[in-house]
C-alpha cells in the first residue's frame, strides 16, 4: 500500500497555473525525488502533501488519510522539512526542537533523540542564529523527524550547505527510508537524486512530464548504458563472443575499441570483462557510460537542473 | 496546551532580545524615575551652602550641604546636584542661587524665614543682655525660654486640588508610563508577528497537527501576555523602586488587565496586516506614542482643552490613565472604575476579533 497518493493536483496563482493535474504515489521506504527548475510548482505540490495548502482540485492521502488543511490525523503522519530555514534564530536548538514537539504532541525524549540523530547534540544549547549555515539546514530536518512521521517531506533540504553536513542529511535520510519512511525528496543536486531516489518525477511548468526510476526514464528517451573497451587482440572474435552475452544489445568495432550497448552496464560488466579476458584478449581501458538525470532533464525540460 | 507553548515562545523571544527587554525593562522604569524626580519627587530638597548654616542646619525640611566656594555651588545649582545654594559669608548680604522651578522658589521662602528667625533671636539676646546684664548666653536661653505659641491659621478648602497634598509627582508618572509601554510596546514587539511568517516557520506551525485557529489564538495570547509583562514591570518595580502607591489592588490589577488585553488585541492587529518587521515597528511607535499623547500619558490630561479632553476618552489610553488616577488620586476602587474597565473590554474584543481575523488570513491565504 503506498503510504502517499496524490491525484489530479492542481492549484493556481492569478495568472500562474503553478500545479497542473499532478498524481504519483510513494510506498513505504521508498524514496521520491521530485524534480524541475526554479518556479516548476515543486514547492506549491508540496505545500498542498504536507496540508499547507489547499488544491484547487485533486486529493493527497496519507496512509488512508485524507490531506486538507485541517486534517489534524493526516498531518500526524507527515514530517515537514521547508525549503526555507523555518525556526527561531532567537531561540536555542533545543527551545526550538521542544517548541515544535509540543505542537506535534511528540514526548520530550525525542528531541535528545532528534538531536543525536543530525548531530547537534553538543550544540543544542546554543542560539540556533549562531549555528553555521549546516548546522542551521539539520536543525531543519530534525524539526520534521520529532513525532516519527509515515511520510517525510523535505524541500530542498541540502541548498547551500557544506559537503559534511550534507553527507549527514544524506545519510539519515538513506537510514530513516531503510526504516520504512516514505520519502518525498526535492533538490537541484543531480548527484544527490541518483544517490538517494528509487524513483523520480520530473515536474515543469507544474505539469508532472515524467516519472520512474532513472534506468526507465534513460530508456524512455532512447538513451542507453554504453560500455567502450580499448583492447589488444582478436577484436572480431572478441565482438562476436560479447555479442552472444543476453545484456548486450549490440556490439561495434571502432579502431582498436569495442563499443557496447548494454541494459544495465554495472550489472553486465564483470560479465563482459571475463568473456573478453577468457579468450586472450587484454584489456587496456573500460569506460562506462551511464546517461544521468541530467541528461534526462535537460532533454525533457530545455533547462538545466541548476540555473 | 499547544496555545500555552506558542504564547511561552512569543514570551521567550522578547525577553532574549537585549534591547527588547531594555525597552522592557530599563527605560520605563528610567522614565517613571526622570519624571518622578523633576515632578518634584518625595525627597526633601537640598540646599547647597557657602559658609555659615546656621539655623537651617536644624529645620527638618531641608538638607544642608557645605561647599568650599560660591563657583563650586554654582556648578552644583547649574547640575542639578542640589536645588538651591546659599552663600552666607559673614561680611556680606545672604545671597541664593536657584534655579527658575518651584522648588527654587519655596527654599527661598524657607531660607528667608529660617534667617529672619535667627536674627530676631539673635537681637532680642541682645537685647535682654543689655537690659538685665546677664551674659549674652544665658539671655539667649532666656530669650529660648520664651515659648510662643504658633498662630493657628484656620484654612478650608474650595475647589478641587490638581493633586492631593501626598501625592508625589512619581505616583503622576508611573500610571502615565505604564499605559504608554504597555501599549508602546505591545505594538512594536509585534513585528515578531511579522517575522514567524517571513522565516516560514508559520506555515511550518500550520503543518503540524495544530488548527490554525489554535495558531492564532496562541499568538494573541503570546501579545497579551507580553503587554502583562510589560505592566507588571512598571507597576511593581515602580512600587518597589520609588515607592509609588497604586491605590486599590483590585481595581489596579483589574485595569492593568484589561488594558494588557487592548493592548495585545492591537498587537495582533498590527502584526497581521504589516508585511515587514521595519512597517510593523514604524507604525507601533507612531501609533504608540501619539495615542499616549492624545490619551493624556505625556501630559496629564487635568491640563487639557475641553476638545482635547473629549479626544482623549476617545483613545483606551485614556480611559486607563483616567481609571489609575481614579485608584491613585480620588481614592477610587473597583467599582469606581468599572466604567473604565467596560470601555476598555470594548476596544480589546473589537480588536481581537479584527486581529484574529487578519492574522488567520495572512496565515493560511
Ligand atoms: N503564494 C504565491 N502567490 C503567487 N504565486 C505563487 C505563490 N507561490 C508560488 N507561486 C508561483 O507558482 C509557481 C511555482 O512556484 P513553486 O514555489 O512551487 O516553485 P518551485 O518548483 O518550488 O521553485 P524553486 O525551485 O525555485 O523552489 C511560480 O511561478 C511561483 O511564482
Ligand atoms: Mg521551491
Amino acid at each position: 500500500m503506498s503510504v502517499l497518493s496524490c491525484s489530479g493536483l492542481s492549484r493556481r496563482f492569478g495568472d500562474v497555473q503553478a500545479v497542473d493535474d499532478v498524481s504519483f504515489s510513494i510506498a513505504e521506504g521508498e524514496t521520491y525525488g521530485l524534480l524541475g527548475p526554479n518556479g516548476a510548482g515543486k514547492t506549491t505540490t508540496i505545500s498542498m502533501i504536507t496540508g499547507v495548502l489547499e488544491p484547487d482540485a485533486g486529493e493527497v492521502v496519507v496512509a488512508g488519510q485524507p490531506m486538507s488543511t485541517s486534517a489534524i490525523a493526516a498531518k500526524r503522519l507527515v514530517g515537514y522539512v521547508p525549503q526555507e530555514l523555518a525556526l527561531y534564530p532567537d531561540l536555542t536548538g533545543r527551545e526550538n526542537l521542544r517548541f515544535f514537539a509540543s505542537l506535534y504532541g511528540a514526548a520530550r525524549a525525542r528531541v535528545d533523540h532528534v538531536l543525536d540523530v543530525v548531530g547537534l547534540a553538543d550544540r543544542a544549547g546554543d542560539l540556533a542564529r549562531e549555528y553555521s549555515g549546516g548546522m542551521k539546514r539539520r536543525l531543519n530536518v530534525a524539526i520534521g523527524l520529532l513525532h516519527e512521521p509515515r511520510l517525510l517531506v523535505l524541500d530542498e533540504p541540502t541548498a547551500g550547505v557544506d559537503p559534511q553536513s550534507r553527507n549527514q542529511i544524506m545519510d539519515n535520510v538513506r537510514a530513516l527510508a531503510a526504516e520504512g519512511m516514505a520519502i518525498l525528496y526535492t533538490t537541484h543536486y543531480m548527484e544527490e537524486a541518483e544517490r538517494l531516489c528509487d524513483r523520480v518525477g520530473v515536474i515543469d511548468s507544474g505539469r508532472l512530464i515524467a516519472e520512474g526510476t532513472r534506468r526507465e526514464l534513460v530508456e524512455q528517451l532512447g538513451e542507453r548504458d554504453r560500455i567502450s573497451l580499448l583492447l589488444d587482440g582478436d577484436l572480431a572474435h572478441a565482438a562476436t563472443m560479447l555479442g552472444g552475452i543476453r545484456d548486450v544489445k549490440s556490439v561495434a568495432v571502432h579502431g582498436h575499441g569495442l563499443e557496447l550497448v548494454v541494459d544495465d552496464a554495472r550489472e553486465c560488466l564483470p560479465v563482459v570483462l571475463s568473456a573478453v579476458t577468457s579468450n586472450g584478449v587484454v584489456v587496456r581501458s573500460v569506460e562506462v557510460n551511464e546517461p544521468n538525470l541530467e541528461t534526462v532533464f535537460l532533454h525533457l525540460t530545455g533547462k538545466a537542473l541548476r540555473e | 496546551m499547544k496555545i500555552l507553548s506558542i504564547a511561552w515562545v512569543n514570551l521567550r523571544r522578547v525577553t532574549r532580545d537585549r534591547t527588547g527587554v531594555f525597552f522592557l525593562v530599563a527605560l520605563p522604569l528610567m522614565l517613571v524615575f526622570i519624571i518622578g524626580a523633576s515632578f518634584g519627587g518625595a525627597t526633601t530638597p537640598l540646599l547647597g551652602v557657602v559658609g555659615e548654616a546656621g539655623a537651617l542646619r536644624t529645620e527638618p525640611s531641608v538638607r544642608v550641604k557645605d561647599f568650599p566656594d560660591e563657583a563650586a555651588l554654582r556648578a552644583a545649582v547649574e547640575h542639578g546636584e542640589v536645588s538651591a545654594g546659599l552663600v552666607r559669608t559673614s561680611a556680606d548680604t545672604p545671597r541664593m542661587l536657584v534655579r527658575a522651578d518651584r522648588t527654587g522658589q519655596q527654599l527661598r521662602m524657607l531660607v528667608t524665614t529660617t534667617l529672619t528667625r535667627e536674627a530676631n533671636r539673635s537681637a532680642a539676646g541682645d537685647f535682654v543682655a543689655s537690659h538685665t546684664g546677664l551674659d549674652r548666653a544665658t539671655a539667649l536661653s532666656v530669650v529660648d525660654s520664651v515659648r510662643v505659641e504658633p498662630v493657628e491659621v484656620r484654612t478650608s478648602t474650595t475647589g478641587e486640588a490638581l493633586f492631593p497634598q501626598d501625592f508625589s509627582g512619581f505616583d503622576l508618572g508611573a500610571a502615565n508610563q505604564l499605559v504608554l509601554f504597555t501599549f508602546l510596546n505591545a505594538l512594536t514587539t509585534s513585528a515578531a508577528l511579522v517575522e514567524s511568517r517571513a522565516l516560514g516557520v508559520t506555515r511550518r506551525m500550520l503543518a503540524t497537527p495544530t488548527p490554525a485557529r489554535v495558531v492564532v489564538a496562541g499568538e494573541a495570547l503570546g501579545r497579551v501576555a507580553i503587554a502583562l509583562l510589560q505592566g507588571l514591570i512598571v507597576l511593581i518595580g515602580s512600587a518597589l523602586l520609588f515607592g509609588v502607591r497604586w491605590g486599590d489592588p483590585l481595581g489596579a490589577a483589574a485595569l492593568l488587565g484589561a488594558f494588557a488585553l487592548v493592548s495585545g488585541g492591537a498587537g495582533l492587529l498590527v502584526g497581521s496586516l504589516c508585511r515587514t518587521q521595519q512597517q510593523s515597528t514604524g507604525a507601533g511607535i507612531l501609533l504608540g506614542l501619539s495615542l499616549a499623547a492624545f490619551g493624556g500619558c505625556m501630559v496629564p490630561i487635568e491640563f487639557f482643552s475641553p476638545a482635547l479632553h473629549t479626544v482623549a476618552f476617545t483613545t483606551p489610553h485614556g480611559w486607563a490613565a483616567d481609571g489609575f488616577a481614579a485608584l491613585t488620586r480620588r481614592g477610587g476602587d473597583l467599582l469606581t472604575v468599572m466604567p473604565h474597565l467596560g470601555v476598555l473590554l470594548g476596544f480589546a474584543v473589537v480588536l481581537f476579533v479584527l486581529g484574529a481575523w487578519r492574522l488567520r488570513r495572512a496565515v493560511t491565504a
